[in-house]
Protein backbone atom coordinates (compact mmCIF):
# COMPACT_ATOMS: atom_id res chain seq x y z
CA UNK A 1 0.00 0.00 0.00
CA UNK A 2 1.69 3.80 -0.93
CA UNK A 3 -0.20 6.56 1.08
CA UNK A 4 0.31 10.16 0.09
CA UNK A 5 -0.34 12.30 3.34
CA UNK A 6 -0.79 15.89 3.26
CA UNK A 7 2.38 15.93 0.68
CA UNK A 8 3.44 19.63 -0.70
CA UNK A 9 6.48 19.84 -2.64
CA UNK A 10 8.12 23.59 -3.47
CA UNK A 11 10.45 24.70 -5.99
CA UNK A 12 11.63 27.88 -4.74
CA UNK A 13 8.11 30.29 -5.18
CA UNK A 14 6.71 27.45 -7.24
CA UNK A 15 4.25 24.42 -5.70
CA UNK A 16 4.74 21.17 -7.77
CA UNK A 17 2.70 19.75 -5.06
CA UNK A 18 0.09 21.33 -2.55
CA UNK A 19 -1.31 19.04 0.01
CA UNK A 20 -1.76 15.92 -1.67
CA UNK A 21 -3.80 13.04 0.11
CA UNK A 22 -3.95 9.79 -2.01
CA UNK A 23 -3.70 5.87 -0.96
CA UNK A 24 -3.28 3.27 -3.79
CA UNK A 25 -4.54 -0.12 -1.80
CA UNK A 26 -2.03 -3.11 -2.44
CA UNK A 27 -2.98 -4.93 -5.63
CA UNK A 28 -4.48 -1.98 -6.85
CA UNK A 29 -3.91 -0.61 -10.88
CA UNK A 30 -4.50 3.03 -11.36
CA UNK A 31 -3.80 5.38 -13.30
CA UNK A 32 -1.95 9.19 -13.03
CA UNK A 33 -3.00 11.88 -15.36
CA UNK A 34 -2.75 15.52 -15.90
CA UNK A 35 -1.19 18.25 -18.05
CA UNK A 36 2.02 18.40 -17.80
CA UNK A 37 3.39 20.34 -15.11
CA UNK A 38 0.47 19.01 -13.02
CA UNK A 39 2.49 17.10 -10.43
CA UNK A 40 3.07 13.47 -12.24
CA UNK A 41 6.74 13.41 -12.31
CA UNK A 42 7.36 15.18 -8.90
CA UNK A 43 5.16 12.69 -7.46
CA UNK A 44 6.61 9.56 -8.79
CA UNK A 45 10.57 11.26 -8.07
CA UNK A 46 8.79 12.01 -3.98
CA UNK A 47 7.73 7.83 -4.84
CA UNK A 48 11.14 6.68 -5.81
CA UNK A 49 12.88 9.10 -3.59
CA UNK A 50 14.79 10.95 -5.93
CA UNK A 51 13.37 13.50 -4.39
CA UNK A 52 12.03 14.38 -0.83
CA UNK A 53 8.96 16.31 0.18
CA UNK A 54 8.63 19.79 1.27
CA UNK A 55 6.55 18.84 4.08
CA UNK A 56 3.54 15.42 4.87
CA UNK A 57 4.09 11.80 4.63
CA UNK A 58 4.99 9.52 2.25
CA UNK A 59 4.06 6.01 3.53
CA UNK A 60 4.91 2.32 1.93
CA UNK A 61 3.03 -0.32 3.54
CA UNK A 62 2.88 1.51 6.57
CA UNK A 63 6.29 2.50 6.75
CA UNK A 64 7.43 6.28 6.49
CA UNK A 65 9.87 6.59 3.95
CA UNK A 66 11.46 9.88 5.34
CA UNK A 67 13.39 7.68 7.77
CA UNK A 68 15.12 5.76 4.99
CA UNK A 69 18.69 7.17 4.99
CA UNK A 70 20.80 7.36 1.36
CA UNK A 71 22.64 3.95 2.31
CA UNK A 72 19.13 2.22 2.31
CA UNK A 73 17.50 3.88 -0.65
CA UNK A 74 19.08 1.34 -3.76
CA UNK A 75 17.16 -1.20 -1.49
CA UNK A 76 14.18 0.13 -1.25
CA UNK A 77 14.54 1.25 -5.17
CA UNK A 78 14.54 -2.42 -5.55
CA UNK A 79 10.77 -2.95 -4.30
CA UNK A 80 9.81 -0.91 -7.11
CA UNK A 81 10.09 -1.70 -10.99
CA UNK A 82 10.14 0.85 -13.12
CA UNK A 83 9.27 1.85 -16.59
CA UNK A 84 10.23 4.58 -18.40
CA UNK A 85 8.89 6.29 -21.20
CA UNK A 86 12.32 6.29 -22.76
CA UNK A 87 12.58 2.76 -21.78
CA UNK A 88 16.51 3.70 -21.16
CA UNK A 89 18.01 0.36 -22.02
CA UNK A 90 21.75 0.01 -22.48
CA UNK A 91 22.60 -0.73 -25.80
CA UNK A 92 26.44 -1.85 -24.77
CA UNK A 93 24.54 -5.53 -23.68
CA UNK A 94 22.19 -7.95 -24.67
CA UNK A 95 18.58 -7.83 -23.99
CA UNK A 96 19.55 -10.74 -21.80
CA UNK A 97 21.89 -8.87 -19.87
CA UNK A 98 19.50 -5.94 -19.75
CA UNK A 99 16.80 -7.93 -18.39
CA UNK A 100 19.12 -9.32 -15.71
CA UNK A 101 20.76 -5.97 -14.42
CA UNK A 102 18.41 -5.76 -11.37
CA UNK A 103 19.21 -10.02 -10.13
CA UNK A 104 22.26 -9.05 -10.54
CA UNK A 105 22.50 -6.09 -8.44
CA UNK A 106 20.47 -8.26 -5.92
CA UNK A 107 23.05 -10.80 -5.89
CA UNK A 108 21.03 -13.87 -8.00
CA UNK A 109 22.98 -17.19 -8.81
CA UNK A 110 23.76 -17.39 -12.50
CA UNK A 111 21.41 -20.25 -12.62
CA UNK A 112 18.33 -18.56 -11.17
CA UNK A 113 19.21 -15.39 -13.19
CA UNK A 114 18.95 -16.96 -16.46
CA UNK A 115 15.68 -18.83 -15.71
CA UNK A 116 14.23 -15.80 -14.51
CA UNK A 117 15.27 -13.56 -17.45
CA UNK A 118 14.00 -16.29 -19.68
CA UNK A 119 10.54 -16.42 -17.68
CA UNK A 120 10.35 -12.63 -17.34
CA UNK A 121 11.13 -12.17 -21.63
CA UNK A 122 8.32 -14.97 -22.03
CA UNK A 123 5.85 -13.03 -20.83
CA UNK A 124 6.37 -10.12 -22.94
CA UNK A 125 6.45 -12.14 -25.93
CA UNK A 126 10.50 -11.52 -26.87
CA UNK A 127 12.28 -14.40 -25.58
CA UNK A 128 13.43 -15.55 -29.56
CA UNK A 129 15.35 -11.84 -28.50
CA UNK A 130 17.01 -12.98 -25.61
CA UNK A 131 20.34 -12.69 -27.42
CA UNK A 132 20.01 -9.81 -29.64
CA UNK A 133 21.09 -6.04 -28.81
CA UNK A 134 18.10 -3.66 -27.92
CA UNK A 135 19.18 -1.48 -30.39
CA UNK A 136 17.99 -3.82 -33.75
CA UNK A 137 14.49 -3.88 -32.28
CA UNK A 138 11.65 -1.94 -32.59
CA UNK A 139 10.10 1.17 -30.45
CA UNK A 140 7.23 -1.08 -29.14
CA UNK A 141 9.64 -4.19 -28.43
CA UNK A 142 12.36 -1.90 -26.93
CA UNK A 143 9.32 -0.67 -24.00
CA UNK A 144 8.19 -4.60 -23.59
CA UNK A 145 12.15 -5.52 -23.02
CA UNK A 146 12.42 -2.47 -20.40
CA UNK A 147 9.11 -3.96 -18.81
CA UNK A 148 10.94 -7.41 -18.60
CA UNK A 149 13.30 -5.36 -16.88
CA UNK A 150 11.30 -3.71 -14.27
CA UNK A 151 9.26 -6.90 -13.47
CA UNK A 152 11.80 -9.61 -13.46
CA UNK A 153 12.94 -9.25 -9.66
CA UNK A 154 9.58 -9.43 -9.12
CA UNK A 155 9.04 -6.10 -7.33
CA UNK A 156 5.84 -5.57 -4.92
CA UNK A 157 4.89 -2.05 -7.33
CA UNK A 158 5.06 -1.53 -10.78
CA UNK A 159 5.58 1.95 -11.64
CA UNK A 160 5.36 3.78 -15.38
CA UNK A 161 5.84 7.08 -16.53
CA UNK A 162 4.35 7.56 -19.60
CA UNK A 163 5.53 4.27 -21.16
CA UNK A 164 3.04 4.36 -24.16
CA UNK A 165 3.98 8.04 -25.27
CA UNK A 166 6.41 6.95 -28.01
CA UNK A 167 4.40 4.13 -29.41
CA UNK A 168 1.47 4.12 -31.86
CA UNK A 169 -2.41 2.91 -30.36
CA UNK A 170 -2.44 -0.65 -31.15
CA UNK A 171 0.86 -1.11 -29.49
CA UNK A 172 0.22 0.94 -27.01
CA UNK A 173 -2.66 -1.35 -25.97
CA UNK A 174 -0.36 -4.10 -25.85
CA UNK A 175 1.45 -2.49 -23.09
CA UNK A 176 -1.54 -1.45 -21.06
CA UNK A 177 -2.44 -5.28 -21.37
CA UNK A 178 0.43 -6.08 -20.03
CA UNK A 179 0.22 -4.16 -17.20
CA UNK A 180 -3.12 -5.48 -16.49
CA UNK A 181 -1.63 -9.50 -16.68
CA UNK A 182 0.90 -8.31 -13.86
CA UNK A 183 -1.71 -6.47 -11.60
CA UNK A 184 -3.84 -10.04 -12.27
CA UNK A 185 -0.73 -11.65 -10.60
CA UNK A 186 -0.74 -9.29 -7.39
CA UNK A 187 1.36 -6.66 -8.86
CA UNK A 188 0.75 -3.29 -7.30
CA UNK A 189 0.16 -0.88 -11.07
CA UNK A 190 0.56 2.75 -10.85
CA UNK A 191 0.96 4.46 -14.07
CA UNK A 192 1.37 8.09 -15.38
CA UNK A 193 -0.05 8.69 -18.33
CA UNK A 194 -1.97 11.01 -20.24
CA UNK A 195 -3.08 8.62 -22.92
CA UNK A 196 -6.68 9.32 -21.68
CA UNK A 197 -8.35 7.91 -24.77
CA UNK A 198 -6.76 4.29 -23.76
CA UNK A 199 -7.18 4.56 -20.13
CA UNK A 200 -10.81 5.38 -20.27
CA UNK A 201 -11.49 2.09 -22.13
CA UNK A 202 -10.07 0.17 -19.22
CA UNK A 203 -11.46 -0.56 -16.20
CA UNK A 204 -9.02 1.20 -13.08
CA UNK A 205 -9.27 3.41 -11.22
CA UNK A 206 -7.64 7.10 -12.61
CA UNK A 207 -6.55 9.40 -10.36
CA UNK A 208 -5.96 12.93 -11.81
CA UNK A 209 -3.42 15.63 -11.00
CA UNK A 210 -4.28 19.86 -11.58
CA UNK A 211 -1.68 22.24 -10.53
CA UNK A 212 -0.42 19.74 -7.49
CA UNK A 213 -3.73 18.97 -6.32
CA UNK A 214 -5.85 15.94 -6.40
CA UNK A 215 -8.61 17.20 -9.11
CA UNK A 216 -10.92 13.92 -8.76
CA UNK A 217 -10.50 10.18 -8.27
CA UNK A 218 -12.99 7.81 -9.59
CA UNK A 219 -13.59 4.55 -10.86
CA UNK A 220 -15.31 4.21 -14.19
CA UNK B 1 9.27 -11.88 -3.40
CA UNK B 2 8.58 -15.74 -3.06
CA UNK B 3 9.75 -17.65 -0.26
CA UNK B 4 11.02 -20.00 -2.25
CA UNK B 5 13.06 -17.25 -4.12
CA UNK B 6 14.50 -16.36 -0.99
CA UNK B 7 15.74 -19.30 0.09
CA UNK B 8 17.74 -19.88 -3.51
CA UNK B 9 19.20 -16.48 -3.14
CA UNK B 10 20.22 -17.65 0.79
CA UNK B 11 21.86 -21.15 -0.70
CA UNK B 12 23.52 -19.17 -3.36
CA UNK B 13 24.91 -16.59 -0.77
CA UNK B 14 26.29 -13.09 -0.19
CA UNK B 15 29.85 -13.99 -0.35
CA UNK B 16 29.46 -15.96 -4.10
CA UNK B 17 27.28 -13.28 -4.82
CA UNK B 18 29.27 -10.46 -4.06
CA UNK B 19 32.34 -12.45 -5.91
CA UNK B 20 30.06 -13.16 -9.04
CA UNK B 21 29.50 -9.31 -9.25
CA UNK B 22 33.46 -8.30 -8.59
CA UNK B 23 34.31 -11.02 -11.26
CA UNK B 24 31.72 -9.76 -13.76
CA UNK B 25 32.89 -5.99 -13.02
CA UNK B 26 36.53 -7.54 -13.52
CA UNK B 27 35.66 -8.49 -16.74
CA UNK B 28 33.44 -5.61 -18.03
CA UNK B 29 36.14 -2.86 -17.57
CA UNK B 30 39.12 -4.90 -18.81
CA UNK B 31 37.12 -5.43 -22.22
CA UNK B 32 36.53 -2.08 -22.31
CA UNK B 33 40.15 -1.41 -21.69
CA UNK B 34 41.12 -3.49 -24.83
CA UNK B 35 38.44 -2.15 -26.90
CA UNK B 36 40.14 0.66 -26.80
CA UNK B 37 43.79 -0.44 -26.87
CA UNK B 38 45.37 3.34 -27.62
CA UNK B 39 43.77 5.60 -25.48
CA UNK B 40 44.89 2.83 -22.80
CA UNK B 41 48.17 2.61 -23.66
CA UNK B 42 48.53 6.34 -23.46
CA UNK B 43 46.96 6.02 -19.59
CA UNK B 44 49.64 3.23 -19.17
CA UNK B 45 51.98 5.09 -20.51
CA UNK B 46 51.53 8.10 -18.34
CA UNK B 47 51.55 6.12 -15.47
CA UNK B 48 54.44 4.61 -16.06
CA UNK B 49 56.74 7.18 -16.51
CA UNK B 50 55.33 9.06 -13.33
CA UNK B 51 56.63 5.62 -11.51
CA UNK B 52 59.55 5.02 -13.40
CA UNK B 53 61.39 8.30 -12.74
CA UNK B 54 61.73 8.42 -9.56
CA UNK B 55 62.34 4.68 -9.69
CA UNK B 56 65.30 5.14 -11.40
CA UNK B 57 66.50 7.33 -9.51
CA UNK B 58 66.40 5.20 -6.28
CA UNK B 59 67.90 2.22 -7.99
CA UNK B 60 70.82 4.60 -8.75
CA UNK B 61 71.11 4.86 -5.22
CA UNK B 62 70.73 1.56 -4.49
CA UNK B 63 73.97 0.84 -6.99
CA UNK B 64 76.12 3.66 -5.30
CA UNK B 65 75.18 2.84 -2.02
CA UNK B 66 77.76 -0.79 -1.59
CA UNK B 67 80.74 2.20 -2.55
CA UNK B 68 80.34 3.47 0.47
CA UNK B 69 80.54 -0.16 2.65
CA UNK B 70 82.18 1.41 5.40
CA UNK B 71 80.01 3.88 6.46
CA UNK B 72 79.30 2.51 9.85
CA UNK B 73 83.10 3.06 10.72
CA UNK B 74 83.55 5.89 11.96
CA UNK B 75 86.62 8.00 9.91
CA UNK B 76 89.73 7.22 10.66
CA UNK B 77 92.28 10.25 10.50
CA UNK B 78 95.83 9.26 9.56
CA UNK B 79 98.45 12.13 11.57
CA UNK B 80 101.18 12.54 9.56
CA UNK B 81 104.33 13.37 12.21
CA UNK B 82 107.17 15.68 11.64
CA UNK B 83 109.84 14.42 9.57
CA UNK B 84 112.06 15.33 12.62
CA UNK B 85 110.54 13.22 15.27
CA UNK B 86 112.18 10.53 16.55
CA UNK B 87 110.04 6.74 17.29
CA UNK B 88 110.39 7.36 21.28
CA UNK B 89 108.73 11.02 20.59
CA UNK B 90 106.65 9.72 18.06
CA UNK B 91 105.42 6.80 21.04
CA UNK B 92 104.96 9.81 23.62
CA UNK B 93 102.54 11.63 21.51
CA UNK B 94 100.82 8.66 21.25
CA UNK B 95 100.17 8.26 24.70
CA UNK B 96 99.13 11.66 24.56
CA UNK B 97 96.74 11.54 22.00
CA UNK B 98 95.09 8.17 23.71
CA UNK B 99 94.24 10.36 26.69
CA UNK B 100 91.69 12.71 24.61
CA UNK B 101 88.55 11.69 25.41
CA UNK B 102 87.42 12.19 21.31
CA UNK B 103 89.56 9.53 20.86
CA UNK B 104 89.11 5.82 20.52
CA UNK B 105 92.73 4.33 19.75
CA UNK B 106 95.96 5.16 18.42
CA UNK B 107 97.93 3.33 16.23
CA UNK B 108 101.92 4.10 15.28
CA UNK B 109 103.24 3.22 11.89
CA UNK B 110 106.57 3.46 12.29
CA UNK B 111 108.62 5.27 9.36
CA UNK B 112 110.50 1.68 8.70
CA UNK B 113 107.47 -0.41 8.58
CA UNK B 114 105.46 2.18 5.86
CA UNK B 115 108.19 2.24 3.87
CA UNK B 116 108.55 -1.36 3.64
CA UNK B 117 104.52 -2.16 3.46
CA UNK B 118 104.65 0.65 0.40
CA UNK B 119 107.48 -1.25 -1.67
CA UNK B 120 105.47 -4.46 -0.53
CA UNK B 121 102.34 -3.17 -1.63
CA UNK B 122 103.88 -1.40 -4.82
CA UNK B 123 106.67 -3.89 -5.87
CA UNK B 124 109.18 -1.34 -5.99
CA UNK B 125 111.16 -3.13 -2.95
CA UNK B 126 114.18 -2.59 -5.02
CA UNK B 127 114.26 0.69 -5.89
CA UNK B 128 113.17 2.18 -2.27
CA UNK B 129 116.43 0.83 -1.15
CA UNK B 130 118.58 2.44 -3.29
CA UNK B 131 117.15 5.85 -1.47
CA UNK B 132 119.95 7.17 0.48
CA UNK B 133 117.24 8.09 3.54
CA UNK B 134 113.64 7.09 3.98
CA UNK B 135 111.41 10.09 3.17
CA UNK B 136 108.15 8.61 4.81
CA UNK B 137 107.37 10.12 8.42
CA UNK B 138 106.23 8.09 11.23
CA UNK B 139 102.52 8.19 11.16
CA UNK B 140 99.41 7.64 13.62
CA UNK B 141 96.26 6.31 13.02
CA UNK B 142 93.61 8.14 15.66
CA UNK B 143 90.28 6.06 15.34
CA UNK B 144 87.71 9.07 16.89
CA UNK B 145 85.47 7.76 19.51
CA UNK B 146 82.06 6.57 17.61
CA UNK B 147 80.26 8.14 16.64
CA UNK B 148 82.23 11.16 15.32
CA UNK B 149 81.13 13.15 12.31
CA UNK B 150 80.43 16.47 10.94
CA UNK B 151 81.93 19.14 13.28
CA UNK B 152 83.11 16.63 15.75
CA UNK B 153 85.57 15.05 13.70
CA UNK B 154 86.73 18.73 11.72
CA UNK B 155 87.40 19.96 15.59
CA UNK B 156 89.48 16.48 16.36
CA UNK B 157 91.42 17.21 12.94
CA UNK B 158 91.67 20.86 13.96
CA UNK B 159 93.53 19.80 17.25
CA UNK B 160 95.90 17.43 15.47
CA UNK B 161 96.89 19.58 13.32
CA UNK B 162 97.65 22.17 16.27
CA UNK B 163 100.02 20.54 17.88
CA UNK B 164 103.71 21.55 17.27
CA UNK B 165 105.24 18.05 16.13
CA UNK B 166 102.25 16.92 13.55
CA UNK B 167 102.98 18.02 9.79
CA UNK B 168 99.41 17.42 8.92
CA UNK B 169 96.27 15.24 10.29
CA UNK B 170 93.38 14.29 7.43
CA UNK B 171 90.52 12.22 7.17
CA UNK B 172 91.06 9.66 5.42
CA UNK B 173 87.63 8.71 4.17
CA UNK B 174 85.74 11.54 4.30
CA UNK B 175 85.02 11.26 0.90
CA UNK B 176 82.84 8.10 2.26
CA UNK B 177 81.08 10.77 5.16
CA UNK B 178 80.11 12.43 2.09
CA UNK B 179 78.82 10.31 -0.29
CA UNK B 180 77.02 9.06 2.61
CA UNK B 181 75.16 12.48 3.11
CA UNK B 182 74.78 12.78 -0.57
CA UNK B 183 73.40 8.88 -0.78
CA UNK B 184 71.01 10.40 1.95
CA UNK B 185 70.27 13.43 0.49
CA UNK B 186 69.45 11.75 -2.64
CA UNK B 187 66.87 8.42 -1.56
CA UNK B 188 65.21 11.90 0.26
CA UNK B 189 65.01 13.94 -3.10
CA UNK B 190 64.03 10.86 -4.92
CA UNK B 191 61.26 10.07 -2.33
CA UNK B 192 59.98 13.87 -2.27
CA UNK B 193 60.31 13.52 -6.30
CA UNK B 194 58.97 9.90 -6.35
CA UNK B 195 55.96 11.65 -4.10
CA UNK B 196 55.24 14.53 -6.36
CA UNK B 197 54.70 12.35 -9.53
CA UNK B 198 52.69 9.52 -7.84
CA UNK B 199 50.22 12.83 -6.99
CA UNK B 200 50.48 13.52 -10.65
CA UNK B 201 49.76 10.32 -11.73
CA UNK B 202 46.48 10.11 -9.12
CA UNK B 203 45.71 13.38 -10.64
CA UNK B 204 45.85 12.03 -14.38
CA UNK B 205 44.19 8.63 -13.43
CA UNK B 206 41.54 10.42 -11.32
CA UNK B 207 40.76 12.41 -14.54
CA UNK B 208 40.85 9.79 -16.96
CA UNK B 209 38.58 7.74 -14.49
CA UNK B 210 36.22 10.87 -14.04
CA UNK B 211 35.81 10.94 -18.06
CA UNK B 212 35.05 6.87 -18.64
CA UNK B 213 32.41 7.53 -15.61
CA UNK B 214 30.94 10.92 -16.94
CA UNK B 215 30.38 8.92 -20.45
CA UNK B 216 28.74 6.53 -19.27
CA UNK B 217 26.29 8.53 -17.40
CA UNK B 218 23.20 7.34 -18.96
CA UNK B 219 24.26 3.56 -17.58
CA UNK B 220 24.87 5.10 -14.31
CA UNK B 221 21.24 6.93 -13.83
CA UNK B 222 19.58 3.76 -14.64
CA UNK B 223 21.31 1.39 -13.15
CA UNK B 224 20.84 3.91 -9.53
CA UNK B 225 16.94 4.52 -10.44
CA UNK B 226 16.32 0.22 -10.78
CA UNK B 227 18.06 0.11 -7.20
CA UNK B 228 21.75 -0.12 -8.18
CA UNK B 229 23.77 0.66 -5.00
CA UNK B 230 26.56 3.04 -5.08
CA UNK B 231 29.04 -0.19 -4.61
CA UNK B 232 27.79 -1.68 -6.99
CA UNK B 233 27.89 1.11 -9.75
CA UNK B 234 31.12 2.33 -8.72
CA UNK B 235 32.40 -1.30 -9.22
CA UNK B 236 33.69 -1.63 -12.45
CA UNK B 237 35.37 2.21 -12.55
CA UNK B 238 37.63 0.58 -9.08
CA UNK B 239 38.91 -2.22 -11.88
CA UNK B 240 39.65 0.38 -14.42
CA UNK B 241 41.32 2.48 -12.43
CA UNK B 242 42.90 -0.61 -11.12
CA UNK B 243 44.19 -2.25 -14.57
CA UNK B 244 45.64 1.65 -15.60
CA UNK B 245 47.20 1.53 -12.41
CA UNK B 246 48.80 -1.97 -12.39
CA UNK B 247 49.33 -2.04 -15.90
CA UNK B 248 51.77 1.61 -15.35
CA UNK B 249 53.46 0.10 -12.97
CA UNK B 250 54.06 -3.45 -15.27
CA UNK B 251 55.16 -0.99 -17.90
CA UNK B 252 57.55 0.45 -15.48
CA UNK B 253 58.98 -1.94 -14.17
CA UNK B 254 59.89 -3.16 -18.30
CA UNK B 255 61.23 -0.03 -18.65
CA UNK B 256 63.28 0.09 -15.68
CA UNK B 257 64.66 -3.33 -16.42
CA UNK B 258 65.24 -1.94 -20.59
CA UNK B 259 67.56 0.93 -19.02
CA UNK B 260 69.16 -1.28 -16.84
CA UNK B 261 70.54 -3.67 -19.99
CA UNK B 262 71.00 -0.50 -22.09
CA UNK B 263 73.35 1.05 -19.29
CA UNK B 264 74.81 -2.19 -18.27
CA UNK B 265 77.66 -2.74 -20.95
CA UNK B 266 79.76 0.39 -20.58
CA UNK B 267 79.39 0.51 -16.39
CA UNK B 268 80.06 -2.90 -16.25
CA UNK B 269 83.45 -1.66 -18.26
CA UNK B 270 83.42 1.33 -16.04
CA UNK B 271 83.47 -1.02 -13.19
CA UNK B 272 86.62 -3.07 -14.65
CA UNK B 273 88.51 -0.29 -15.70
CA UNK B 274 88.38 0.99 -11.93
CA UNK B 275 89.84 -2.81 -11.13
CA UNK B 276 86.11 -3.14 -9.26
CA UNK B 277 84.45 -6.53 -8.78
CA UNK B 278 80.90 -3.91 -8.78
CA UNK B 279 78.57 -4.84 -11.05
CA UNK B 280 75.54 -2.85 -12.27
CA UNK B 281 72.55 -4.20 -10.11
CA UNK B 282 69.19 -4.56 -12.29
CA UNK B 283 65.68 -4.18 -10.86
CA UNK B 284 65.71 -7.80 -9.99
CA UNK B 285 62.19 -8.76 -9.21
CA UNK B 286 61.26 -6.64 -6.18
CA UNK B 287 61.49 -3.29 -8.48
CA UNK B 288 58.53 -4.35 -10.92
CA UNK B 289 56.33 -6.02 -8.32
CA UNK B 290 56.12 -2.96 -6.05
CA UNK B 291 55.83 -1.09 -8.81
CA UNK B 292 52.89 -3.10 -10.00
CA UNK B 293 51.61 -3.02 -6.38
CA UNK B 294 51.56 0.83 -6.21
CA UNK B 295 50.27 1.26 -9.65
CA UNK B 296 47.45 -0.81 -8.63
CA UNK B 297 46.80 1.10 -5.39
CA UNK B 298 47.16 4.17 -6.68
CA UNK B 299 44.69 3.29 -9.71
CA UNK B 300 42.21 2.22 -7.34
CA UNK B 301 42.35 5.08 -5.02
CA UNK B 302 42.25 7.68 -7.71
CA UNK B 303 39.10 5.52 -8.80
CA UNK B 304 37.64 5.91 -5.80
CA UNK B 305 38.47 10.02 -5.78
CA UNK B 306 36.74 10.28 -9.05
CA UNK B 307 33.56 8.05 -8.15
CA UNK B 308 33.15 9.80 -5.12
CA UNK B 309 33.66 13.03 -6.51
CA UNK B 310 31.02 12.18 -9.43
CA UNK B 311 28.33 10.71 -7.56
CA UNK B 312 28.45 13.48 -4.95
CA UNK B 313 28.11 15.97 -8.23
CA UNK B 314 24.90 13.89 -9.73
CA UNK B 315 23.78 13.00 -6.31
CA UNK B 316 23.58 9.39 -6.61
CA UNK B 317 22.46 7.76 -3.72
Amino acid sequence: MIEFERVSRRFGDQDALRNLNLTLESGEMAFLTGHSGAGKSTLLRLLLLLDRPSSGEIRVNGESTSSIRSRKVPRYRRRFGVVFQDHRLLFDRSVHDNVALPLVMAGFSPKDTARRVRAALDKVGLLSHERANPAVLSGGEQQRVGIARAVVARPEFLIADEPTGNLDPKLSTEIMTLFEAFNQVGVTVLVATHDLPLISRLRHRIITLQEGRLAGAHTQ
Amino acid sequence: MSAASEQTREEWGRFAAWRAQHRAAATSSWQKLVSRLVATSMVWLVVAISLALPSVLLLTLDNLRPLAPDIARPAQVSVLLDGQLDFAQAESLQRQITAWTSVEDVALVGRDEALASFGEQTGLSGLLTSLDRNPLPHTLLVSPRAPLAGDALSQLIEDLNALPSVDRALADNQWMARLNQILVAGERWGLALGGAMALGAILALANTVYLAIAARREEILVVSLIGGSPAFIRRPFLYTGLYFGAGGGLLAGVMLWALTLWVAGPINALFLLYDSPGQLYGPGWRYPLVLIGLGAGLGWLASWIASARYFSRMKVH
